[in-house]
């Protein structure tokens, strides 16, 4: 193998990889709580609170991820100087914004799919609304959230590359500035384009994550609706 | 960068030529786009479905290429790394062929599932009739199977609008670049910021409610 693949695999899998699996692991975590608390709250009648969630739902996913990440990353700063955030920081937010959009329409699906006996045999026996969402409802209501959750997950770590845009060194930018690198006169680099190989071997790892994640909401679709 | 001095209509009053480029470059592609990705996804969907050896195997592959890897690095390899091959893409070709590779493969999963989701009795009674399997596939399976897979290949379509902004790491002057690059002159930041806003939300909005208007005219009449 050509003397340039080690180093540049090496400063993909040890920089790159961990960024996006971090940026990833903390934008379907906090989707998963805010999406889910929202959607819930989205089964309830009160007027004004729904109305304000229906709005934050359709605001995050009608907006390409892309505008959400410069409102983010350009606008809150703008806004207030306290809210500066890194790429890699503020990509994680605004997947959360969209992933916690998306978590709470399939959440108030999946929430109304369970019939009204089970809120009515809970509440006779004493729980209250909190206690039998925990407790009874939102429990029956994880199965069928379970195959949309696998891919909003790789949606996730596909766009986990937006940081990329803002200049966040996930696995993307690594290839990138890797490919950079390498067109420079030596020392630095060896004065030759790899950018084909180099993209290519992005791609796979991302074919490597996400190929099997899709085979297992597909898996989980079938076995469980 | 002062809050005071936020004003959205003098940006817009200055710059309504430029965004309004940007916003019919952003129509253009999508546009392109949409009808080619209606296309792949119509015969290689059907292709799936009826498993016509070779081609059916080769949409598989292509498929979940497209699904399993990140559509910025589909861009990436496009317009970074085919020049390597000696193959020189613009950046208005890029975009476009870009977004309607990506909505081709979403599509043709869609229509597969449409066309798949048709009662095979259905097909036994065109063939009954005396249809051929074309004569078959236009009268009975596409009618039927495209009307159930209409919801899902019109939110592939929107998703294609939506991805029309990537082309701001190409440098394509649709709607997200040409914002972006006013502000980073101007240093009018939100006012920016909020175009972008407002008019993606406005452009994704009402494609979903003109989708419903068209789903509910096609719906199967069982489910009217």
């Amino acid at each position: 193998m050509p003397e340039w693949v080690e180093p540049v695999v090496r400063y993909i899998l040890t920089e790159g990889l961990p960024a996006t699996l971090r940026v990833s692991a903390i934008a379907v975590v906090g989707s998963a709580v805010i999406g889910v608390i929202l959607g819930t709250l989205l089964t309830i009648e009160f007027l004004p609170l729904r109305a304000l969630i229906r709005l934050y739902v359709e605001v995050f996913r009608g907006l390409p991820i892309l505008v959400t990440v410069f409102m983010v990353y350009f606008g809150l700063p703008a806004l207030n100087s306290a809210l500066e955030y890194g790429p890699l920081t503020a990509t994680s937010i605004a997947l959360i914004l969209w992933g916690s959009a998306q978590v709470a329409e399939a959440t108030r699906g999946a929430v109304q799919s369970i019939p009204a006996e089970q809120h009515e045999a809970a509440a006779a026996l004493g729980f209250g609304w909190l206690g039998r969402h925990r407790s009874v409802i939102l429990p029956q209501a994880y199965r069928r959230l379970l195959p949309p959750g696998v891919s909003l997950l790789v949606n996730i770590i596909q766009n986990s590359t937006l940081a990329a845009v803002i200049g966040g060194i996930e696995l993307l930018q690594a290839g990138k500035s890797q490919t950079e690198r390498l067109t420079f006169f030596p020392p630095a680099g060896i004065g030759e384009i790899h950018a084909f190989e180099i993209f290519a071997f992005v791609a796979v790892i991302f074919f490597l994550i996400s190929f099997p994640l899709t085979r297992l909401a597909a898996y989980l679709e079938k076995r469980l609706v | 960068m002062d809050l005071l001095a936020y004003d959205l209509s003098a940006f817009v009053s200055e710059n309504w030529r430029e965004l309004l480029d940007g916003l019919v470059n952003t129509l253009k592609v999508s546009a392109i786009a949409i009808a080619g990705s209606f296309v792949i996804g119509l015969t290689l969907g059907a292709a799936r479905a009826h498993r016509i050896p070779v081609v059916s195997q080769l949409t598989a592959v292509y498929v979940e290429v497209i699904r399993n890897t990140p559509i910025l690095v589909q861009i990436f390899m496009l317009f970074f790394a085919l020049p390597q091959a000696g193959i020189r893409l613009n950046a208005f070709t890029t975009a476009w062929v870009a977004v309607t590779l990506w909505g081709g493969a979403f599509n043709s999963e869609n229509f597969r599932a449409g066309f798949e989701a048709v009662p095979k009795r259905y097909r036994e009674a065109g063939l009954a009739l005396g249809f051929g399997r074309l004569g078959t596939f236009l009268n009975v399976t596409l009618p039927i199977g495209g009307r159930i897979s209409l919801p899902s290949s019109i939110n592939t379509y929107i998703s294609v609008v939506k991805n029309t902004s990537l082309m701001y790491v190409i440098g394509y002057a649709e709607l997200t670049t040409t914002a972006v690059n006013i502000a980073a002159l101007s240093l009018e930041t939100l006012e920016a910021l909020t175009v972008l806003g407002i008019v993606y939300l406005a452009l994704v909005w009402s494609l979903s409610a003109a989708i419903r208007v068209v789903e509910s005219r096609l719906a199967l009449p069982e489910e009217r």
